[in-house]
């Protein structure tokens, strides 16, 4: 065994017995041995994340390169991959600090020397809800130089959108308008990021490491340790199956439209959710439809390709990528053409993979067809229920999505897998998505809650976990739908939490009752002296349900509210409303 | 009498303020479409019931939805007469905030239906700028006053609609809960004063009470089924001289209950037109003090007078108004329906009476009647009349405009030749909203009829008037006890078959079957028809007919109602 390299000097952070200790150990360990210690040190700070990354990480004798990696997420994808960034950045000695997007304090990140940026895309090419005032910062002039800082972008999306990635690609351009310098090229991912995702954090973090990394760790090897599944305490994120117990529509059969609630009940206990996560529901294609694409692709009678069109491919989604790929495997001059003609952007917009192949119909082979799709991905729902009430159950409130474009009746593909094909008895995969970023506060915070339409499904869970916790709060509930009738979701429900106090008041807006439209920001302003009111009073704003225009017009009239009931310039306002933002008092689950 | 013996709904009025109750918080809670059961009752007096949808009663719970509820509103409109304008009106607010249709009522009102409750204040600011409101539509008090609408009588008629008018300003509730609550008027100051009810006083009638006013020989508006009546009497130059002034009747029974029970009117003397409007006041304060405040369903002024007596009432109204009536004055009426189509007034002017189903008015598949009628409206300079058999009249129609009024109603299917049973067929409410409905009637009746008219053509008789009147309870809302034909709801699809009432309205009916469900009232109906077509005398009234030939017994008054009900074995050994 080679003299002393490799034996802990006095210097480590460890009392005397402590380092002879190690040195009995680590000093005759084989290479292999050490390698291995190093992996396994490196993991467990990964996984006990902050605490550890304060202290030093594994093995290397040298300083380790700080690394900072900021993530702008919503649904927490851009969020976990931070997390992979940090662990696998470890193991080749760098110093790892991983920061939210929306507590991300711009002047500091001129000294970032290495950087590392996730970010999804939202809306209609937005940034995420909670990142958009540091977005916005980012974007403006105030933003600080960064000559001097080595970073690259990974970019999450979802190609369905026509600004796909527009939230990474505008911060990898800023970056390098700032002075950055991008040392890894950007990659843009689709739902399926998994694979793109994690080769691209291995050539980040090689392009963005010193020089002389690596070196003086067990001959450069890292073992990357197997913990075992996740570590203790955290919830089951695992695919399970559920059986649906309730499947009710609450709109009226007088309604035109269909908002089923779903009761879910698993073998054994429930995913461990809290108030305000959401399940990722695994949906099957409509067989119709996937037959007719069968149909006009004359691939009738593949059964194998049938079943696995219906259960693992998103068969509707049209993209521009998909048509390239079209023109390219079919060699259709037509569609090249269309493409050529820029025309794509247009004529994709409402438009599906079938229509696709209506309009440009050629032979096609089953590879080729399915070489047009990508894997059928999960849709989230937000769980209406606490396990605090309902126990090993998870409710779910789904809306039936159902449109014309083109000449053809849409029908979304999991919402209607729900609506029309899930019945009572019938089993569902799903899976856990946590959420802490819109969780109840202390039972003795006043909450304010808004959530028109589906919007509503998280404050059902709310509700019932703060009857249970005998919360002491007050809580007030902001709703509304087409028309009090017929689509009142959950209405004996609220009866009863403002009759037992849970709810201290709600206030409702029907759109379809009457000549002129009330919607829920119109309820907002007729009670903004009280609200703001409330929110003075240290009351959390919670929003939940339609991004495209419910949440924007939500936010324009609580700041308007604010102007008026304060009387305060618009820009104050903003301000005001920006610091609720800060505080973590304005929350949104938009989609 | 003791308090505890009083019916709640002495109670809830004595507490309410003079009708204002806790209605005015009630609107403020917008998570419930209901109003407390005190208010419910309360509502009534300003025109408005609670109701249901009670087509999706069964699927609510399971929908974790409260009941469908939502108000039905009753516009009060003496003599059923509007304005081109308010007709404009009505039909906005039915399709902005009710469920899109009218609905013409069997006391020359409208109602609308389907109201939530956070629309009833626009409602009834909408309704109120056409000068039109819904106090006292319901309730405890004097009802919508009705009176012959046929004005071919010019000048008579309009003496009548006169009395009508003064009669309805002169009983109407004085207190200022209505707009206060509804039409956002000032809080009076002292709303508490005793003097807000110089006739009513804080716990209003004992029970509702209806007037009518009558044009012989039209009995149109059934005389004798209401606590209150007026007969013109004319001279020899076609002007009104005076009234018989009749009271007592009323049509509402319970089954099962023979101490209920439809009763016609009496006669009760001859009253000058100037003394008129005391004798309705006088009538009514006695009734107020008489009537019985324990049991409603012995509540009303015919039974008042079935317990004191005829003579005693009347020297009572004598006393308290200060006139001495005269002996009654003949008279004669010779039907209950409506004439269709064209009179022309004395004035020249022309009246168009419309034949509407039962008094629904909507756009159906092929006759867009409520469209055709809102053009009819816009084009139209003269008024439009609602008639107490669920019809309209296009009343003064200048000569110029008649073929173009015309044309249009006769698009809509209003003026087809229908046969004379459906002619003169009316059917209440009932199932959806009505929530004392046993049974279904206006969606109900069109279909029954289809079948009748085809049993009537088979025995020829498809051009004969004979009134058929159905209902979905024995409440008698379009009140068939004086229909020679009719149906009362017993339970879902079953019905009792009452016969014998006379064409004019003056003779009550018999019980004749009952429980029968559609084949069962056909098959019931067939073989009379059959006879009647056979053995009937010139012009003999088919009502009289089933007297005669003894398929039932007549009825005399009162109680005497229930006796010897059912098939008469005569007629049958005679088959
Ligand atoms: C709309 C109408 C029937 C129609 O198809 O046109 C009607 C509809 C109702 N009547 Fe009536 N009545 C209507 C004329 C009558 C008549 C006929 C008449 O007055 O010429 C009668 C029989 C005469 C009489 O009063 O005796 C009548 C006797 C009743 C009764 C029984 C009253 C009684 O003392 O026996 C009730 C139940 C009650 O008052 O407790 C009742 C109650 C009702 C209610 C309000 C049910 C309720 O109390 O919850 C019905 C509403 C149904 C709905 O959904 O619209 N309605 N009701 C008529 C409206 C008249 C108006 O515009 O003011
Ligand atoms: C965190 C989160 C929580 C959510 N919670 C809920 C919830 O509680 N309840 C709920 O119902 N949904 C919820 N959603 C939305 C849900 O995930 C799905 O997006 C929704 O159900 C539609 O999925 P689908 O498969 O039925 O439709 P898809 O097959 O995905 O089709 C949807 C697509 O169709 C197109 N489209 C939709 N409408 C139109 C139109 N009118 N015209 C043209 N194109 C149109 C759009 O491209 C849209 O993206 C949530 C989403 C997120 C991200
Ligand atoms: C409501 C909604 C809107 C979205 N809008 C876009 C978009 O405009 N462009 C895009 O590329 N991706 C869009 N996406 C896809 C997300 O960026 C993708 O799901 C990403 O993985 C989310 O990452 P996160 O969990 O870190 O927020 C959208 C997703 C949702 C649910
Ligand atoms: S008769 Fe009975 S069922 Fe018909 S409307 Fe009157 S109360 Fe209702």
């Amino acid at each position: 065994m080679s003299s002393g390299f490799g034996t802990i000097p006095k210097t480590a952070p460890f009392s005397e017995e402590d380092v002879d200790l190690l040195n009995r150990v680590v000093g005759p360990a084989t290479p292999v041995q050490r390698a291995w210690l190093s992996g396994f040190l490196a993991g467990v700070e990964s996984v006990t994340g902050g605490a550890a990354a304060a202290a030093q990480p594994a093995a290397p004798a040298r300083p380790a390169e700080p690394l900072t990696i900021i993530f702008a997420s919503e649904s927490g994808n851009s969020e976990k991959l931070a997390g992979d960034v940090a662990k696998a950045s470890r193991k080749l000695g760098f110093k790892p600090a991983v920061v939210d997007m929306a507590d991300l304090d711009l002047a500091t990140l001129k000294t970032a020397k290495r950087l590392v940026v996730i970010a999804a895309t939202w809306g209609e090419g937005e940034p995420p809800g909670r990142a958009t005032r540091v977005y916005k910062e980012l974007m403006g002039e105030g933003a600080p130089r960064l000559d001097g800082v080595e970073y690259g972008v990974l970019a999450l999306g979802d190609t369905a959108y026509a600004e796909f990635c527009a939230i990474g690609k505008a911060i990898d351009e800023r970056l390098a308008a700032l002075g950055a310098k991008r040392v890894v090229d950007r990659v843009d991912c689709d739902l399926d990021f998994a694979e793109p995702a994690g080769e691209w954090i291995g050539n980040a973090l090689k392009a963005l490491a010193p020089p002389d990394a690596g070196r003086g760790q067990g001959n450069g090897q890292v073992i990357a340790v197997d913990f075992g599944g996740k570590p203790a305490g955290s919830p089951n994120t695992d695919v399970v199956e559920a059986e649906v117990t309730e499947h009710v529509n609450l709109n009226s059969s007088r309604s035109n439209k269909e908002t089923v609630h779903l009761a879910l009940s698993f073998d054994g206990a429930a995913p461990a959710y809290n108030p305000g996560d959401s399940l990722d529901l695994y949906p099957q294609n409509d067989p119709a439809y996937v037959d007719d694409l069968l149909k006009i692709s004359g691939l009738s009678g593949d059964e194998a390709l049938r079943n696995d069109l219906l259960t693992a491919r998103d068969v509707t989604t049209l993209s521009a990528k998909t048509v390239e790929t079209y023109a390219a495997s079919t060699g259709d001059q037509s569609v090249k053409k269309l493409i050529a003609g820029a025309g794509v952007r247009d004529w994709i917009a409402g438009r599906q993979l079938i229509d696709l192949l209506a309009a440009f119909p050629t032979t096609i082979d089953a590879g080729k067809l399915r070489a047009l799709t990508r894997p059928l991905a999960p849709r989230a729902y937000s769980i209406a229920s606490a396990r605090s009430e309902v126990g090993d159950e998870a409710h779910l409130l789904i809306s039936a999505v159902r449109y014309d474009s083109h000449g053809r009746a849409r029908k979304g593909v999991a919402s209607n897998y729900v609506a029309e094909r899930l019945k009572k008895g019938d089993r569902v995969r799903v899976k856990l998505k946590p959420n802490k970023h819109f969780a109840l506060p202390a039972p003795d915070k006043d909450i304010i809650m808004v959530g028109p339409g589906t919007g509503v499904a998280p404050f059902r869970a709310f509700v019932q976990e703060r009857r249970a916790t005998e919360a002491t709060g007050k809580s007030w509930l902001f709703f509304g739908d087409r028309t009090f009738t017929h689509d009142f979701l959950y209405q004996l429900d609220w009866q009863d939490a403002l009759k037992d106090g849970v709810l201290t008041r709600m206030d409702v807006a029907f759109s379809r009752d009457r000549p002129e439209k009330v919607y829920v920001q119109h309820k907002i302003w007729e009670r903004r002296r009280e609200l703001v009111e409330w929110l003075d009073n240290g009351a959390l704003f919670y929003v939940c349900g339609d991004a495209k225009s419910m949440a924007k017009d939500v936010h324009a009239t609580l700041t308007r509210a604010y102007a008026d009931v304060k009387d305060l310039t618009p820009e104050a306002a903003e301000q005001a409303v920006a610091t609720l933002d800060r505080e973590k008092r304005y929350l949104q689950d938009v989609y | 009498m003791a308090d505890d013996e009083l019916s709640r709904n002495e109670h809830i009025k004595d507490a309410s303020n003079f009708l204002r109750g806790t209605l005015a918080e009630g609107l403020q809670d917008e998570i419930t479409g209901a109003i407390t059961e005190d208010d419910q009752q309360l509502v009534k007096f300003h025109g408005m019931y609670l109701q249901d949808d009670r087509d999706l009663r069964p699927e609510r719970g399971r929908k974790k939805m409260e009941k469908a509820f939502a108000f039905m509103i009753r516009v009060r409109i003496p003599g059923g007469v509007l304005t081109p304008q308010q007709w404009l009106a009505l039909d906005q607010v039915a399709r902005d905030y009710g469920n899109g249709t009218m609905r013409l009522t069997t006391r020359q009102t409208v109602q609308l239906h389907g109201i939530i409750k956070s629309n009833l204040k626009s409602t009834l600011k909408e309704i109120d700028t056409v000068l039109l409101n819904t106090i006292a539509a319901c309730g405890d008090v004097n009802r919508n006053v009705m009176c012959n609408p046929n004005p071919f009588q010019s000048r008579a008629h309009a003496a009548a609609q006169d009395l009508a008018k003064a009669v309805s300003d002169h009983l109407l509730p004085q207190t200022p809960a209505y707009r206060e609550i509804w039409l956002d008027g000032e809080r009076v100051a002292g709303g508490e004063a005793e003097v807000e009810e110089p006739i009513y006083g804080k716990t209003y009638l004992p029970r509702k009470f209806k007037v009518v006013v009558a044009v012989p020989p039209s009995n149109d508006v059934d005389i004798f089924a209401h606590d209150l009546g007026f007969i013109a009497i004319l001279d020899d130059k076609g002007e009104v001289a005076g009234w018989n002034v009749t009271v007592g009747g009323g049509m509402g029974m319970t089954h099962g209950e023979t101490d209920t029970y439809p009763r016609t009117a009496d006669v009760m003397g001859y009253s000058s037109t100037k003394d008129a409007v005391a004798i309705a006041e006088a009538v009514v304060t006695v009734q107020r003090d008489w009537g019985d405040r324990k049991s409603r369903k012995h509540a009303r002024l015919k039974y008042t007078i079935e317990d004191r007596g005829l003579d005693a009432f009347r020297s009572e109204v004598e006393r308290r108004s200060g006139v001495a009536l005269a002996p009654a004055k003949p008279y004669t009426f010779t039907s209950t329906g409506d004439r269709y189509g064209w009179t022309q007034g004395d004035d020249g002017r022309g009246h168009l009476t419309l034949f509407i189903q039962n008094g629904r008015i909507h756009d159906i598949p092929g006759a867009a009647q409520q469209t055709v009628l809102r053009n009819i409206a816009q084009a139209h300079d003269g008024d439009i009349r609602i008639t107490p058999n669920q019809n309209l009249i296009i009343a003064n129609v200048p000569t110029e405009k008649q073929w173009e009024i015309e044309a249009l109603a006769r698009a809509a299917g209003m003026l087809a030749p229908w046969s004379g049973l459906r002619r003169n067929s009316m059917a209440c409410v009932a199932l959806p909203t009505c929530g004392l409905a046993l049974a279904e009637s206006e969606r109900y009746l069109p279909d029954l009829m289809t079948a009748l008219d085809e049993r009537l053509a088979a025995h020829g008789l498809s051009a004969d008037d004979i009134v058929i009147r159905m209902t979905g309870c024995p409440n008698g809302c379009a009140r068939p006890y004086l229909a020679e034909i009719g149906l009362v709801g017993k339970g879902p699809g079953r019905y009792n078959l009452y016969l014998g009432a006379a064409f004019d309205g003056s003779r009550l009916s018999k019980l004749y079957a009952e429980d029968l469900e559609h084949d069962g009232i056909v098959g019931a109906l067939d073989p009379i028809f059959g006879a009647y077509a056979a053995e009937r005398e010139r012009g003999e009234r088919f009502g009289d007919f089933t007297i005669r030939a003894g398929f039932v017994a007549k009825t005399g008054n009162g109680a005497d109602f229930h006796a010897n009900v059912g098939r008469k074995a005569s007629h049958v050994a005679a088959e």
